[in-house]
């Protein structure tokens, strides 16, 4: 295969314009996910493999702009510049064009190569929009093609003329600005042409004078007379326009998107209320909206846990027959005994967290493609803001009920390193679905469902403590919410399948390994006989302090595996599920509360190492065994009254 | 009419009602990150829905809705039309 036949793309794009559905679209299950070098934003590239062509897909992170606001910004210019893509397919919320097409110029500017992938065309459709993509061509002398990605329609025609101009001069048009800009311009880009920089000397100038500090400093390094000239057309721009000189870039850039709307948009009057607007009025509202919120979480929780139930058990009785199979086959040595144990820990993951984490998965990127998540972000924002984040972090606590690991990494859609970390400390404090294996397998079921769901909402009274302290502790400007709010569409099945499928992966691949290296040490560890002296060592803590029974000392340490682990070595010591024979009410709470925050699971804690460090991880750990041992003693002697 | 009169913050805007964007108060790399959206000077703009408490305000401009966070709302001073 030679050269030519390999083609590379790269997808952009705002948030919510459909890019992962045509990135799914693309590349199918040909996907790999990692991250960027030193960086903790998601890579997601994929092959597809058309007509004779192999063709590298890669997705950019969604931006909203391509200046250096954030690290993904940075990211995304910085690989187009670098790494020359064949393409920029720059995919565009066709009912939202004008703020998209502001994006769109800011892409052009770097003067590489880009087709326009007008998605969402059934929406804008729908909201009385006609759009001339035809003439958009024209004007910016770049292809567009008009797309529905979640249906897959118009997608493979942006491949076609990926394929079809090939080697033909693909250079869109130079957009250009206001006469003060154009002239600012012309003065500053002949010294930065042909200089050696690898950024195209236009794309320079117009970062000059918005002040681009990356740019600034580059430029300064060689040609400090360019820079000082820049000061001085800067300054004048202005004086004349009273802003911040980056403003008045970004109005000439809003401006001409609106002008360019205006040209290709026609609106049909006359459109009734929409389905979304009345949806809205329901589910925004500041008080329906909140009893809307409720019902759809209560209702999706109830779900999983009926559907969660009854899977488990069906595993159950498989998985027993098969342990009885190797007990007859393989028989009880030493080494049998360790190998059961590697394959026990696998099936108490299928068995126990897989029957929870799925229905979860379908429910939420039932939500989400739905639009749906957004709007509990839009309800949240305020009682977020209260614990130094704002109501994006509330997906990362969504996320986490139903597994820490996945919460962890949704922190990555936070703006700066220090909500990031806020909201990765909150998320570890989020009852995930091992811990609810037993606060409703233990509390739920012997006490009654009320104290359990006391129990979550004492969860959420601490996460909210936590919170606040915490914001407190790691300064910085907290950063406000700015977000778009996605139309509701019908969601697509092949989404959810497709989205549901990377969520499940990225946690087998991360807690399977532990799961079975640690499954397999502490069964040789037991094996060895040091079961009893480790009980008792840690009888000071179980017994003295928490009034547990000496054994889940034992337990507690198989939990920061996997905390349903606490649940499943009670029963297999036992013998027996029947909890009630070796726990009072008081000490089922007791040992709830410690499971629910005593410590993340490995898994988690893994996912802090590498996001933020060993010290912070560590750090989150020592503070969070020593809470949740003085807060479960307190609750013991508080519950020692009640009962 | 003065015209000072007429200039509120975005926050005091009523749902529904609509202004201008006359100036966004506050730091450069907010008012970037909204001009960047289509949020600058002279961009009209009007409220359509807030959430409880005086949190974060649903807004409509050139065509398109954003959520913005009550701190960042309150920035921007519009002028009534």
């Amino acid at each position: 295969m030679t050269d030519e036949r390999r083609i590379n793309i790269v997808l952009a794009g705002q948030g919510n314009c459909g890019k992962s559905a045509v990135f799914n679209f693309f590349t199918g299950l040909r996907q790999h996910i990692g991250n960027w070098a030193g960086k903790t934003i998601e890579k997601r590239e994929g092959t597809l493999y058309y007509k004779g062509y192999t063709i590298d897909v890669l997705d950019l992170p969604g931006i909203y702009s391509l200046t250096t606001y954030s690290e993904e910004e940075v990211i995304a210019r910085e690989y187009i510049i670098h790494h020359q893509p064949d393409y920029v397919i720059n995919v565009i919320d066709s009912s939202n064009l004008e703020r998209n097409l502001i994006f769109t110029l800011q892409l052009l500017e770097l003067e590489c190569p880009v087709i326009l992938a007008m998605n969402m065309m059934d929406l804008s459709k729908k909201k009385g929009m006609i759009i001339d993509c035809e003439k958009l061509q024209r004007l910016l002398n770049t292809p567009v093609i008009p797309t529905v990605a979640s249906h897959g329609s118009g997608l493979t025609g942006i491949i076609d003329k990926v394929i079809g101009l090939q080697g033909v001069n693909k250079a869109p048009r130079k957009m250009k600005y206001g006469k003060e800009i154009e002239n600012c311009v012309k003065q500053l880009s002949p010294g930065l042409d042909n200089n050696g920089f690898p950024y195209p000397a236009r794309w320079m100038a117009l970062k000059l004078i918005e002040k681009d500090n990356d740019i600034t400093r580059l430029v300064n390094e060689t040609y400090p007379e360019i820079i000082e000239k820049a000061g001085v057309l800067t300054e004048s721009l202005e004086g004349i326009h009273g802003h911040d000189s980056s403003i008045v870039i970004a109005d000439e850039r809003s401006h001409l998107a609106s002008q360019i709307a205006r040209e290709i948009i026609k609106i049909t009057p006359g459109k009734k209320i929409s389905l979304n607007d009345r949806l809205d009025t329901l589910t925004v509202h500041k008080f329906s909206g909140y009893i809307v919120m409720i019902a759809i979480l209560g209702g999706m929780f109830f779900t999983v846990f009926s559907f969660g139930n009854w899977l488990s058990g069906w595993f159950e009785t498989i998985f027993k027959e098969w342990h009885i199979l190797w007990l007859n086959n393989i028989g009880s040595s030493l080494l049998a005994a360790l190998g059961w144990s590697a394959i026990e820990s696998v099936l108490a993951l299928v068995q126990i967290a897989l029957p929870y984490i799925l229905p979860f998965y379908i429910l939420l990127y039932t939500l989400e493609d739905w639009g749906y998540i957004s709007r509990i972000s839009f309800l949240m924002d305020n009682l977020m803001h209260k614990m130094g984040i704002h109501g994006k972090g509330c997906i990362s606590f969504i996320i986490g009920l139903g597994c820490n690991v996945p919460g962890c990494l949704s922190c990555r859609i936070m703006e700066t390193r220090r909500e990031r970390f806020i909201t990765a400390i909150l998320v570890t404090l989020v009852p995930c679905s091992a811990v609810s294996v037993i606060v409703f397998g233990l509390v739920g079921k012997y006490i009654g469902l009320l104290w359990a769901l006391g129990l979550y909402l004492f969860a959420m009274v601490l996460i909210f403590t936590a919170g606040r302290i915490s914001s407190r502790f790691l300064v910085g400007e907290p950063v406000e919410l700015i977000m778009q709010m996605p139309d509701y569409k019908t969601p697509q099945l092949k989404t959810i399948i497709y989205q549901t499928w990377d969520a499940l992966k990225e946690f087998i691949y991360i807690a399977a390994p532990i799961v079975i290296i640690s499954g397999v040490f502490i069964q040789a560890i037991n094996l060895a006989g040091w079961m009893p002296a480790i009980s008792s060592f840690l009888s000071p803590v179980t017994v003295t302090w928490l009034g547990l029974p000496a054994i889940t000392g034992i337990l507690l340490i198989f939990g920061v595996l996997r905390k349903e682990l606490i649940l499943v070595m009670l029963a297999a010591y036992l013998g027996t599920a029947n909890f009630a024979d070796v726990l009072n009410a008081q000490q089922m709470i007791t040992l709830a509360v410690v499971s629910m925050f005593y410590i993340p699971c490995v898994a988690t804690i893994s996912v802090l190492w590498k996001d933020y460090g060993w010290k912070k991880a560590l750090t989150i750990c020592i503070i969070e065994i020593l809470f949740a041992i003085l807060l479960a003693g307190i609750v013991k002697r508080f519950l020692d009254i009640v009962f | 009419m003065n015209t000072e009169l007429n200039r509120i913050s975005l926050m005091k805007l009523a749902d529904g009602q609509k202004g201008v964007i006359i100036t966004i108060i506050g730091g450069r790399s907010a008012s970037k990150r909204l001009a960047d959206l289509g949020l600058t000077p002279g961009t009209e703009i009007s409220v359509i829905g807030r959430a409880l408490f005086s949190g974060p305000v649903r807004v409509e401009a050139s065509g398109s809705r954003l959520v913005l966070g009550r701190g960042l709302a309150s920035k921007i001073i519009v002028e009534l039309k």
